[in-house]
């Protein structure tokens, strides 16, 4: 390994941690490594179980943390209603490794190209700047179990609200023009990806997941050095991370650092049986069930949420307002957005605002008047360019992954 | 030639970092709970994840907690030695699980014959206190808003088999289906008699 980095070691740091809380406590003072607030507010995700502190990492606003070590951040859900750009500080993070790099010399590191290719490359970022022409893609992020806690009957995993999704302009280069630059060779399946994070363990597998060749070349996959305009966050994968626009996050490997392209089809263990969903139409089985068979998570299923409105919120009747919201799919675009104010009865077309790609957020808004004080069961559906939508009943899966149902918000009109 | 061209045409867009990003990760801040294998959990879990991968999951039973070890073993390779496996499912079950299940498998045989076994079985008691309100309202508040209202075992029944409806706030409660109808009405019966 190169020296241009440092991983956190955990067990090194628990002990500082210890030590330097030792020290603090004999001279009266109390000081916290990092910027953690160790009085951190809590917040609750609206399932059992759900409670969650909100900590401030680096780099980042305070975010509902799933876990510490490798560290799962969640992006609060008001972010969303702020624009359809999640800006960098709530981003959602997810690492699957606990020794993740905390110290990186963006000028001292390096991306390798090699495997099945005519001539291997190893690049430096500004390499990859000065060499490639730049692109630029407005594009979501979504974890694959994304909305995990919500499924019933409840799986095991990581128990995540709606927030472990973002929507941000990457900029960086194309695969593409990488891999035709190093040549691949005759017989070449597959592309690897591997970035900096590694396990603790000696026989824990790698995070190394891998695309089809022909996607791989398919000019959309991208390498990216800026996200909304800046750095990429440490922890969403500084210096370089690939984008697979319409994809889950899985394959949007972090510090990535080895490009490896190879003549088999890979079946590590986060191929294969990790991130894998039923080979089905809807990714579904019976709940409780195991599917036949299975496939690798791959695209985006359509989803729409209300972010204007919460569960519980209280609206005046005979008033006015706009009900503000957010559609995505996995990468067709988003052809129209239904908005029932009546449990699902009835659906009026909501506006689409301002179309940043089809990989994007496409914000939607409506006029919303209720003449009746009670309770209100707002809904929102989408529907993509190619008739694709969600359905009503949620979806299941053992895995928890791709959950899609309509949304819907419970409001108090008074 | 190519790469000259490629060169003069994105020359300038070359930006240097201006020095290494180092940055400080905040502690960790929860600990595995105290009781019996907490000390096989402490010597095995938290070598490679912090605890809360164990305590946010949903309430399982112990066949879950069971796979959940075994696949640390078999997947990601964790050395846990043969005669702690059951131990450490027991542990986890106990604390994080479906409660006062262990290794013989009570959890099939749980008889759930009254109020108190029904929220036990269900995990109720992970968002319902009798007294104070913790995720979801306490089972006593529950009981005053319903003392005078006919109704009040009709509703809290399809509170139970349906799910929420935000009257006691933003965070809705899941449905429980599963519950059967004797059970729910031992439930019921239970909750409303809190005083």
């Amino acid at each position: 390994m190169s020296s241009n980095h440092r991983l956190e070691s955990p067990r090194v740091s628990r002990r500082n941690f210890l030590r330097n809380s030792a020290l603090a406590g004999a001279f009266g003072l109390f000081t916290v490594p990092g910027t953690a607030r160790l009085n951190a507010e809590n917040t609750v995700l609206p399932f059992p179980n759900g409670e969650r502190p909100l900590v401030k990492y680096p780099q980042k606003r305070p975010l509902i943390r799933l876990t510490a070590r490798p560290p799962q951040l969640e992006t609060p859900f008001s972010v969303f209603n702020e624009g359809v750009i999640t800006p960098n500080d709530a981003f959602f993070v997810r690492y699957h490794l606990s020794e993740i790099p905390t110290e990186i010399d963006g000028d001292a590191f390096r991306v390798e190209i090699k495997g099945k290719v005519n001539a291997p490359l190893t690049l430096s970022v500004a390499g990859l700047k000065n060499q490639f022409e730049p692109v630029e893609i407005v594009a979501v992020n979504q974890c694959s179990g994304n909305s995990r806690g919500f499924f019933t009957p409840r799986v095991g995993g990581g128990q995540l609200g709606n927030g472990a999704m973002g929507n941000a302009k990457w900029k960086g280069v194309r695969l593409k023009d990488l891999l035709n630059k190093a040549g691949v060779a005759t017989g070449a399946k597959q592309v690897l990806f591997n970035g900096l994070d590694k396990p603790v363990g000696e026989k824990t597998p790698d995070f190394v997941k891998a695309l089809d060749v022909d996607q791989a070349l398919d000019g959309e996959v991208m390498i990216a050095y800026e996200m909304n305009g800046e750095p990429l966050p440490m922890l969403n994968g500084f210096p370089i991370r690939l984008v697979v626009p319409g994809h889950f996050g899985t394959y949007w490997v972090k510090h990535l650092n080895e490009i490896t392209v190879v003549d088999e089809s890979f079946s590590g263990f986060w191929m294969n049986p990790a991130y894998r969903i039923p080979d089905n139409e809807g990714a579904c089985v019976e709940p409780g069930t195991v599917p036949a068979k299975t496939k690798p998570i791959a695209r985006f299923n359509v989803r729409s949420f209300i972010t204007s409105l919460a569960d519980g919120d209280r609206v005046s009747s005979g008033r006015e307002t706009v009900v503000k919201g957010i559609a995505f799919d996995g990468g067709h675009g988003i052809r129209e957005v239904l908005f029932s104010e009546d449990g699902g009865r009835n659906w009026r077309e909501a506006e689409l605002g301002k179309d940043l790609g089809k990989f994007s957020f496409r914000e939607w808004t409506i006029p919303f008047a209720p003449k009746q004080a009670g309770v209100r069961e707002l809904k929102v559906r989408a529907t993509n360019r190619i008739g694709q939508t969600q359905p009503l009943e949620a979806l299941w899966n053992p895995a928890g992954y791709m959950r899609n149902v309509i949304e819907t918000v419970k409001i108090n009109v008074a | 030639m190519k790469r000259i061209c490629l060169a003069i045409l994105f020359a300038g867009a070359f930006v240097s970092f201006a020095e290494p990003l180092k940055i400080e990760l905040p502690p960790e801040t929860s600990s595995f709970k105290f009781g019996p294998g907490s000390e096989i959990a402490n010597g095995q879990c938290l070598t490679c994840h912090s605890v809360e991968y164990v305590s946010t999951q949903p309430v399982m039973p112990r066949a879950f907690w069971a796979a959940s070890v075994k696949k640390m073993q078999e997947k990601y390779g964790a050395p846990v030695p043969a005669d702690q496996v059951d131990a450490l499912a027991d542990y986890l079950t106990q604390n994080y699980g479906t409660n006062g299940t262990t290794a013989t498998n009570m959890q099939s045989k749980l008889v759930a014959n009254d109020g108190p076994s029904v929220a036990m079985k269900y995990g109720c008691l992970s968002c319902h206190n009798v007294a104070t309100k913790i995720v979801g309202p306490a089972y006593k508040d529950i009981a005053d808003k319903y003392r005078t209202d006919a109704t009040a075992k009709a509703k809290v029944e399809e509170q139970i088999q349906k799910g929420g409806s935000g009257k006691w706030g933003p965070v809705l409660m899941p449905p429980f289906p599963q519950i059967t109808a004797a059970e729910t009405k031992l439930l019921t019966d239970w909750i409303l008699g809190q005083k």
